[in-house]
């Protein structure tokens, strides 16, 4: 374990062969859940054998060896996000960091906690460990909605891809605009508003509730259900609409749905990584802080 | 009417489609319906979109639905056009031309705002993706990071520049946002006292990057009792020491050792044994002139207390003596004192009548309940043990604790006395000899009569000689420094035999006396009835006990003695 835990990244092991896909959860044999979990459990050990005088705190040894384990980390663990960035060979793999970054920042929610020494309080130093949870919390979420979500989207997809699905939709607006030709003005412009705006993305919060109250496409049927009965070519091509317009309305709804999914596994990222910014911040103001006032 | 009706269609930047069509009617219908003369294949163009008829000489354009209709930028819904005018009917435009031979009417019909490719229509007008909905990742971090970089950093570095300069003792002084500000980069709550200037960081921190040094302190704390007596351990003499003494590494150890502030209310002095036990330890070998023994640890590692016993009182001079050692430590307060005697089970009758006495008619607590207050003659013996010396004048008495005093009352009363009275007369005279048959009668010589300062000066020594005796005078209580000389012996009464322990009798109050001192049977003042560190053991355990009174050093002895001077002597040599 210690042997394995000493090496970077990504040459941990001998890798498994690269036409098998392998999730970052289960790289390399959980390997870098067994060192997380292995440093997680020495933390907690120290901290309980430790005996300062009064309760635990971080300016005992051990508060001072864990705050600085946990910097460290948070430091190794924001570097990921250069890392995903660089495509250079010599940096381990893509997959071997992630699994690392996940289990040990999920680790390092421990070793701060017991860094504290659970003594909090209205400062800086208690605003950067509840940045560091909020970070760790929406990274947990960011695990969730990798695990939850792309079987769903397969299934939602069909097979199909958001550009096909897109380019279907435009095809069918097209052929209702084709088949209205010939109907009266009122239909004309409800048919109008359906095909001129469809909606499929929107606002953030649109995109990841999958809310859309104002759909014109589910209008525009709901309108060409209550007109009737017509007679000749104008009954023909109600009907043909109708059609179009109910192919077009499940169509949008997979859309939405493939929106909703891409923006769950998108979303806490805006939180995961404006919030690392800010805890880099108050990390360094806490540390100054505690050295100026030594 | 004739119309010669041409549809153009633009081919790149300069080619022009046309396709003309003769049309006869009487007037010109346009529309998206299929039975309009000119047909316009756009959603965007109602059914019936506009009719082109003939009025004498000129053509007029008639809005016949709701599609827009303008000529050269005017609208309405009869428009009179000629030849070259531009008539804009939706995403089409209408120019009337010049008739060629044998028409009526000409013009040309173009699609000057086709719709486009509907797949990029559809995609620009959708926000496909997260990235696209005005959030940015990027931005939004940098925002983030110097938000937190002006909070977490500026404000309360700006803060503690401006709000150090005030003063924290000034009366009312509000909480202000920059001593709130300052406060954010505090570690902890400091403790009760501190808290006047918690917001002054520079009360203590004196310089950056370093810690709070001695001279913080004791700006404050100037008074502060050293650890170790001048006597033994000179000022300078700590600097001087070896590096591994004790009275250097004492010297060397700033206060911020052992007083950690920002702990909360719990207070500053670090409680845990290892502090005191890094020296004491080891220290009868260390530093053997100190004449103290290792300490290792409590329970286990404590030895048996050392009482500190009169040894001398007329100097007064004292020793130190372990409980339980043999001899038995003795005290010697120049006093014969019985516990049993007083503490007798049924009593004893004193003028105030039949009484059993406790140990609390004597023992008085102190205000604050460590310990008690001192013996005194007035206070505790006097209303059983008077001073009178004289069967005929009760309520004289000689005073207490003054030899010299005692001798000169009783002469001044016999004075008086025989000032008073004169000297009263001779005892009768002895029974006459028996007379020998036939020999003359023998009369009486009569008794000298003394004169009166030699009645008094007798009288005065009587009375002394009954007051300095040892069955119910001084020398029942007092030892006697000169009994000839009537010269009662100094007396010197310990207050407390463990001086270098704290004990606080007030806590201890549900705890009966007599569980701790023996004092039923002990018979002389010479015993010492302090208790053994057996007695404390049984309530009061190690640090991390669980079933016993969890103790460590400071919960009996104190660190800073103001007997042994200012702490300033030895912490003045510190860095």
């Amino acid at each position: 374990m210690v042997h394995a835990a000493s090496k970077p990244p990504g040459e941990a092991s001998a890798p498994a062969p690269d036409t098998q896909h392998q999730s970052f959860l289960v790289y390399d044999r959980l390997l870098y859940l067994k060192i997380a979990v292995a440093a997680t459990i020495v933390a907690i050990v120290l901290y309980l054998a430790h005996r300062p005088d009064g309760t635990p705190y971080g300016g005992t040894w051990l508060g001072y060896g864990l705050g600085t384990v946990g910097a460290l980390l948070i430091l190794w663990l924001m570097w990921f996000g250069y890392r995903k960035r660089s495509y250079t060979a010599n940096q381990g793999k893509l997959e071997a960091w992630l699994s690392a970054h996940v289990y040990l920042g999920l680790s390092l929610l421990v070793i701060a906690t017991l860094h504290t020494g659970f003594h909090f309080g209205w400062n800086i130093h208690t605003l950067a460990y509840a940045l560091m949870c909020v970070v760790i919390l929406s990274g947990a979420c960011g695990v969730f909605f990798y695990v939850y979500c792309p079987p769903l989207m397969t299934q939602n997809r069909r097979g199909a891809t958001m550009t096909q699905m897109m380019t279907r939709i435009a095809a069918l607006n097209d052929e209702i605009t084709s088949k209205a030709m010939g109907l009266d003005n009122a239909t004309v412009a409800i048919l109008r508003r359906s095909t001129e705006t469809t909606i499929v993305g929107g606002s953030f919060w649109q995109q990841l509730a999958g809310h859309y109250p104002d759909c014109t496409t589910a209008a525009a049927l709901k309108a060409m259900t209550k007109i009737g009965t017509a007679d000749g070519a104008r009954a023909d091509a109600l009907r043909q609409i109708r059609m179009l317009l109910d192919e077009k309305a499940q169509l949008l709804g997979r859309a939405r749905r493939d929106l909703g999914y891409k923006a769950m596994m998108d979303a806490w990222l805006y939180v995961h990584v404006p919030l690392s910014f800010g805890l880099l911040a108050a990390l360094f103001a806490h540390v100054l802080s505690v050295f100026i006032f030594w | 009417m004739l119309v010669e009706v041409t549809f153009l269609t633009r081919r790149g930047r300069d080619a022009i489609m046309r396709k003309s069509q003769s049309v006869t009617c009487e007037e010109l219908k346009f529309g998206r319906g299929s039975d309009n003369e000119v047909q316009l294949a756009d959603i965007r163009i109602g059914l019936s979109a506009a009719v082109l008829v003939r009025r004498e000489h000129d053509f007029v354009f008639q809005q016949s639905g709701d599609t827009v209709l303008k000529v050269d930028g005017s609208t309405g819904a009869s428009l009179v056009v000629r030849p070259g005018d531009r008539v804009e009917l939706g995403p089409y435009e209408v120019r009337l031309t010049e008739a060629p031979e044998g028409f009526d009417a000409a013009l040309t019909v173009e699609l000057v705002q086709p719709l486009g490719d509907s797949l990029q229509r559809l995609a620009a007008a959708n926000r496909i993706g997260l990235d696209k909905t005005g959030f940015s990742k990027r931005r939004m971090s940098w925002t983030f990071f110097w938000v937190c970089v002006l909070g977490c950093l500026v404000v309360p570095l700006v803060a503690f520049g401006i709000d150090n300069g005030q003063s924290w003792l000034k009366a009312g002084a509000p909480t202000t946002l920059l001593t709130l500000a300052n406060m954010t980069w505090n570690v902890g709550e400091l403790s009760n006292t501190h808290r006047t200037f918690a917001h002054q960081c520079a009360m203590c921190h004196e310089t950056s990057f370093s810690r709070v040094p001695d001279s913080a302190c004791l700006d404050c704390h100037r008074n502060i009792g050293g650890h170790v007596q001048p006597a033994v351990a000179p000022a300078g003499a700590a600097a001087a020491a070896s590096p591994a003494s004790p009275a250097h590494r004492l010297a060397q150890t700033p206060c911020g050792d052992c007083h950690r502030e920002h702990r909360g209310l719990r207070g500053l002095v670090r409680q845990d044994a290892n502090l005191c036990v890094s020296c004491h330890g080891s220290i009868a070998e260390t530093a053997p002139q100190f004449d103290v023994r290792d300490v290792s640890g409590f329970p286990a590692g404590h030895p048996q207390f050392r009482v500190t016993v009169v040894a001398d009182a007329a100097k007064p001079a004292f020793a130190r003596a372990e409980l339980g050692s043999t001899p038995k430590p003795a005290d010697r307060p120049n006093l014969k004192f019985s516990h049993a005697a007083h503490l007798v089970e049924k009593g004893f009758l004193t003028p105030q009548g039949q009484k059993r006495m406790v140990c609390a008619d004597c023992h008085v607590p102190e205000p604050g309940g460590q310990g008690f207050m001192p013996i005194t003659y007035k206070g505790q013996c006097q209303s059983c043990h008077d001073l009178k010396f004289d069967a005929e004048l009760p309520w004289r008495e000689v005073p207490h604790g003054d030899d010299l005093g005692v001798r000169a009352a009783v002469e001044d009363f016999y004075a008086h006395v025989v000032l008073q009275r004169g000297v009263p007369p001779s005892a009768p005279p002895a029974e006459p000899a028996r007379r020998v048959p036939g020999a003359p009668v023998a009369t009486p010589a009569p008794a000298p009569k003394p004169d009166a300062l030699t009645w008094a000066r007798e009288k005065a020594d009587e009375a002394l000689t009954l007051i300095y005796n040892d069955k119910r005078g001084c020398a029942y209580c007092h030892v006697m420094e000169n009994a000839a000389d009537h010269r009662v012996a100094p007396v010197f009464m310990r207050t407390r035999f463990l001086p270098n322990a704290s004990f606080n009798h007030a806590r201890h109050a549900a705890t009966d006396c007599a569980d701790c001192h023996d004092s039923r049977h002990s018979e002389t003042s010479a015993d010492v009835l302090v208790p053994g560190i057996d007695s404390c053991t049984g309530c009061h355990g190690p640090a991390r006990a669980s079933f016993r009174a969890q103790s460590q050093c400071v919960t009996c002895h104190a660190f800073h003695r103001p007997d042994f001077g200012p702490m300033r002597r030895t912490a003045a040599v510190s860095p």
